[in-house]
């Protein structure tokens, strides 16, 4: 089992843990553009060259075999959205959206900001990465959800009875990465979307000042403003 | 933003310049405590050990995971937004128009994917 509790140095909540299980297990199944072995692949790649974040690009080690085939501009997306965030910019989103497809790119984003945060939370707990998932067998659903637009972002999004923060709609052209990732973020962060509305709070052991300092400080270190 | 509001539901005076300094508190209590914390984690430092220990003999337990899962999440959030160039709420964008010059927002990296540099100061 995936963050089983008794890997933890304290106890953890077991809505978080249960989260992050199912949140885990999202990675290795079929999606709606990959499939579960290159899903796992992308996982992967984020983790290995996230793990050597502090050496510069060109010296980094990347001899490690892949699980299955992807293209050249996933196989560098992961490893640039895993490790080099600040990297990120419209023209190369863009050369490498004209590659893969938007959609692709948006779940293979969903599956790198998974794993990134399912690491850094181990690394913050001082335990050993979870182990990835053994990916699953079946064919992506290539569903195209309605109501997309753009609103300038990267990619399109959801524009049709839109009111809340634009960050939480911007993998929703994979709502499968939506569900992944934001299940992670309500049980980690957020709590409900009454809970995230109060700026006191009392469902979580930490003052909201303290919450929102702790984000405001990872948010400078990658350099990013939202 | 919700730094600054939060603080303010509290009524107490955070200094955001904690968001971009090292080891500062912001008048936040146990603030230096967290920001060591995320530091260390963020930037894999040899510090990170210490800094973990202090968290959660200082915090205990219970928010000691939750700092941790704060920190770990936020690793994934900045990546959301940095990988779609998703545009800054205009919100956001009215209530820091007073701070984002001074505290060096408009020259990251992150701010012109999300609208910021270009946003009215």
């Amino acid at each position: 089992m995936s963050f089983d509790e008794r890997r933890f140095p304290v106890p953890v909540r077991e809505d978080m843990t249960t989260a992050l299980r199912r949140s885990w297990a999202d990675i290795a199944r079929p999606g709606t553009w990959w499939n579960g072995p290159e899903r796992v692949t992308i996982a992967a790649l984020a983790r290995d060259e996230r793990v050597q974040r502090n050496d510069p690009p060109w010296s980094r080690d990347r001899s490690q075999p892949l699980l299955a085939p992807l293209p050249e501009k996933a196989i560098e997306a992961a490893r640039k959205i895993g490790a080099d965030p600040t990297h990120l910019d419209r023209d190369w989103a863009e050369a490498t959206i004209a590659e893969l497809g938007d959609a692709h790119y948006v779940e293979l984003a969903s599956v790198v900001v998974t794993t990134v945060a399912a690491d850094a939370f181990c690394e913050a707990m001082g335990i050993e990465h979870q182990a990835l998932p053994e990916p699953e067998a079946g064919e992506p659903t290539r569903e195209r959800p309605d109501g997309m637009g753009d609103i300038g972002a990267w990619v399109p999004v959801q524009v049709v009875d839109w009111n809340r923060a634009n960050v939480a709609r911007a993998l929703s052209l994979v709502p499968e990465g939506v569900r992944t990732f934001f299940r992670m973020v309500a049980a980690m962060y957020s709590g409900t979307a009454t809970d995230f509305e109060k700026m006191v709070w009392d469902h979580r052991p930490l003052s909201r000042p303290q919450v929102e300092l702790l984000a405001a400080r990872v948010s400078a270190l990658n350099q990013c403003f939202y | 933003m919700l730094l600054r509001a939060s603080s303010d539901a509290v009524g107490a005076e955070v200094d955001l310049s904690a968001a971009v300094e090292d080891a500062a508190d912001g008048g936040v209590e146990h603030g230096a405590i967290l920001t060591v914390f995320a530091e260390a984690v963020v930037r894999a430092t040899d510090e990170l050990d210490d800094a973990r220990a202090r968290a959660l003999e200082t915090l205990g337990p219970a928010k000691f995971v939750e700092a941790a899962a704060t920190v770990g999440i936020f690793n994934g959030l900045v990546r959301v937004a940095d990988s779609t160039g998703i545009p800054s709420d205009p919100m956001t964008l009215e209530r820091t128009a007073d701070v984002r010059g001074d505290l060096g927002f408009n020259d990251w990296s992150g701010a012109k994917a999300s609208g910021v540099a270009e946003a009215p100061a």
